[in-house]
């Protein structure tokens, strides 16, 4: 059974923390009582703690699936875990009184506009925040706190802010095969089948939050006031026309791509099921070639209408992940085979500067090997391909040989069949380069969306035949 | 090895028996009927009335949820008390607990659960419904109170046995949106109000005794119904399926005796005259029903009948059983 999904890759290197995405995304979807706290897209800092805090801690949260005898469980309930995360693992939602500011007396200061509690309207003082350990602030308390630390070597740990410093938007992961939607005994969440969306049905749900302690990624949020849990939602009326989400088309960095991907869907749980180590690539043998002829004709029987599949052609997620392998997912070891996937950062291409202030140049080319890169590559295998150092190692030499490629063309004058022996090295060719380089450099068509026809609406019940 | 077989067969007769005798505690509801007394004044909402410490209270024994995911975790016994009574026209619910922490959703709490208790009674006279909320055939009518929400009218096991129009005219949504769903506005008939003191949620629920919805029982004086409860405990992290729940239990609406109908209808033919004549239909009513009481089968009966037969079943498989094996044994040389 082929389906399709839109999916999106962020590509880290790009990213330049300015919260743009968060902003516009609270604007569009949850400026609101009873979801002040909720951050459908966050921007955290690497190394830190992440919002809520310690979310990829699952021994804490209880989210994801665990592998029992070769079967998935939900953690949730092979923990017993049965409580939610509290508003202090997130934070106290805060505004601040800016009425302050017209209405303060003429004094010889300037007025200030103090925070104050949004649920109370009480003034309060601000400890914590969705992003407090942004650019590592506080690193030295809160960045130890990163759960990926545990298998890096204390030294690595204890020199990390001299060294190294990336930033991880992060939205819902419309996972394949998502834990918020197996937790939920009233059935209330659902995979779109035309582009699979995951949402909440807001007339089922009753607010018993199985779904928040399910999704390993903490990203479905409790509204308090109406008493239902509520997700991003992919900007579905967007998607529906032929737009990007908000998040994507607001990104002052454009680091965020958005394409369609066909996947065999009978081999999900499969997928979800192997060995650790082969978790990227089992999600990757998922996903489908959309120019195999035989996939076009079974996504065709299959009820994929055309424009899906054209988009599937041209889409910048199946290339990156599947073709490029320079994308990856998001903790891939929560078995839910999150579809966000992220372009693993090489954190300026520069080795980190010695003790005494100097960088090593123990390299003999201007562009270094990955392992003399600053950010240590156990720390991104944890992030992004559950501790599997050579995925990330892939798609790293990948980026280095697209950059060595084209500073062999563009400095050294050679011509591009000559340089596109780093290339070949990798598996690239020119054409390969060149549309790289228009996504990731230029940023140029960084969406395919196709529009929806209303024949592939989810399949309702029908009505009594009268 | 006769001796053997004979001790097999014993204990197997035995099994069965105790299982007869469980069959029928647990298919059935208790067999013991539960008075609902008629009183005539207005029926008090606020469970501190003097009202409420002088009606008979029934101890029901509530075990938990233990067949569905998600069950609850907190397997300790526990228990509420509960008493109904009826004037007429309207029935109250007085239940009780012990609960050693006070827990009411909302104010921007995101882990907080509420204390809960909820009602459940058959939709249908006649066979009882499942007790894990019924089904399609047999559905039943809930009301669920929840700390700080108030109660809520639900119907479960119906929704999935009917067509987008039938649902339609019920005020349900076309397409069921779950096993539990809300029942319309105009079937929103429950009052209720709460106190939590002492280690202890007192709460009362009131309701017409007739009904217009048709998912609603209509329960008037002389009538018996069944009833099994539920309860959920907030600081266990309890919601949906993880509760505590009892069996069946039958409750009859006492008849109104005559010289209280007399006075009802004195009290109120100065109000109205429609009041008076719904009040003669409902006398008219209690002598027709008088004399059937007797022979009225209720769902109880026929449950335990249910259950004796289940028990006898078993009891004859058993026998079966260790009759082949006896015959089996006695033919192999030992």
């Amino acid at each position: 059974m082929v389906r399709a999904q839109i999916s999106m890759v962020m590509v880290l290197d790009k990213c330049i923390g300015c919260h743009t995405c968060s902003l516009t995304c609270k604007h569009v979807w949850t400026n609101r009582e009873g979801q002040e706290y909720a951050w459908w897209n966050n921007v955290e800092t690497r190394p830190g703690v992440g919002y809520p805090k310690r979310w990829e801690d699952q021994e804490k949260y209880g989210g994801g699936w665990v592998l029992e005898n070769g079967k998935l469980r939900l953690r949730l309930e092979a923990m017993g875990k049965r409580d939610p995360p509290s508003i202090k693992d997130y934070y106290q939602p805060f505004e601040y009184n800016y009425e302050e500011l017209f209405t303060e007396e003429i004094r010889d200061q300037q007025p200030a506009a103090n925070p104050i509690n949004m649920y109370t309207g009480e003034e309060m003082d601000v400890k914590w925040g969705p992003n407090w350990d942004d650019d590592l602030a506080g690193a030295n308390i809160y960045a130890g706190m990163d759960p990926n630390w545990r298998i890096l070597e204390k030294e690595i740990y204890l020199n990390f802010k001299d060294v190294f410093m990336f930033y991880l938007p992060r939205i819902c992961n419309h996972c394949l095969n998502p834990s918020c939607l197996y937790a939920c005994p009233r059935k209330s969440i659902y995979k779109r089948e035309e582009d699979g969306v995951v949402l909440i049905d807001q007339t089922r749900c009753r607010g018993y939050r199985y779904c928040v302690t399910a999704c390993p990624y903490k990203k479905v949020y409790y509204n308090w006031k109406t008493g239902k849990s509520e997700k991003c939602i992919l900007c579905y009326p967007r998607l529906e026309t032929g737009q990007a989400t908000v998040c994507t088309v607001s990104c002052v960095g454009k680091i965020r791509y958005m394409g369609v991907v066909l996947y065999d869907e009978e081999r999900v749980i499969e997928a979800a099921s192997a060995p650790e180590n082969e978790l990227v690539k089992a999600q990757r043998d998922l996903i489908l070639d959309p120019f195999d002829p035989d996939v076009i004709r079974q996504a065709k029987a299959d009820g994929i209408p055309e424009n899906f599949i054209k988009a599937a052609q041209e889409s910048p997620v199946y290339y990156m992940f599947k073709r490029w392998e320079i994308a990856l997912p998001l903790h891939p070891e929560f078995r839910t085979l999150p579809m966000v996937f992220y372009v693993p950062p090489l954190n300026p291409v520069i080795t980190a500067l010695d003790r005494r202030g100097k960088y090593n140049a123990a390299y003999e080319n201007i562009i270094p090997t990955i392992d003399e890169l600053r950010i240590p590559i156990k720390y991104l295998a944890s992030m992004f391909s559950a501790g599997n150092e050579e995925e990330v190692r892939k798609a790293l030499k990948k980026l280095v040989a697209i950059r060595e490629f084209f500073r062999l063309v563009n400095v050294e004058g050679m011509s591009k069949t000559e340089a596109s022996r780093v290339l070949s090295e990798h598996g690239l060719s020119v054409r390969d380069a060149d549309l790289m380089y228009k996504w990731l450099a230029l940023g140029r068509d960084r969406w395919t969306i196709p529009t929806r026809k209303v024949e592939l609406r989810m399949k309702i019940p029908k009505r009594a035949s009268r | 090895m006769k001796t053997r077989t004979f001790m097999i067969l014993v204990i197997l007769m035995a099994a069965s028996i105790t299982l007869t005798g469980m069959g029928v505690s647990l298919v059935t509801a208790q067999v013991t009927e539960i008075k609902a007394p008629y009183i005539q004044e207005a029926l008090p909402l606020n469970p501190k009335d003097p009202l409420w410490g002088e009606v008979e209270l029934t101890q029901v024994p509530l075990v938990a949820q233990l067949l569905a995911y998600p069950m609850s975790l907190d397997t300790t016994p526990r228990s509420l008390k509960f008493a109904i009574v009826h004037n007429g026209t309207h029935m109250a619910f007085y239940i009780e607990w012990d609960d050693q922490t006070m827990d009411v959703e909302g104010g921007g709490e995101l882990n907080k659960f509420s204390d809960a208790v909820a009602i459940q009674f058959p939709v249908q006279e006649g066979e009882l419904p499942y007790i894990c909320m019924g089904d399609t055939a047999n559905p039943v009518n809930i009301v669920m109170w929840k700390a700080g929400i108030g109660a809520e009218n639900l119907v479960a096991g119906s929704a999935y046995g009917r067509d987008a129009k039938e649902r339609e005219a019920l005020g349900l949504q076309q397409v069921p949106t779950s096993p539990i769903e809300m029942l319309p506005e105009d079937a929103q008939i429950w009052k209720s109000q709460a106190v939590y003191e002492d280690g202890k949620w007192r709460v009362v629920l009131i309701r017409p005794t007739g009904s217009t919805h048709p998912l609603v029982p209509d329960l008037r004086p002389g009538d018996s119904t069944s009833i099994a409860f539920a309860r959920w405990e907030g600081s266990k992290y309890e919601r949906g399926g993880a509760k505590s729940t009892s069996g069946w239990y039958t409750v009859k609406l006492e008849q109104i005796a005559v010289e209280a109908v007399e006075t009802v209808t004195q009290t109120q033919t100065v109000t109205t005259t429609q009041t008076t004549t719904e009040t003669v239909t409902q006398t008219q009513t209690q002598v027709t029903t008088e004399t059937v009481t007797v022979t009225e089968t209720t769902p109880a009966v026929t449950g335990a009948v249910k259950g004796a037969l289940v028990g006898l079943v078993i009891a004859l498989i058993a026998a079966i059983l260790a009759l082949a094996l006896l015959y089996r044994r006695g033919m192999r040389p030992s």
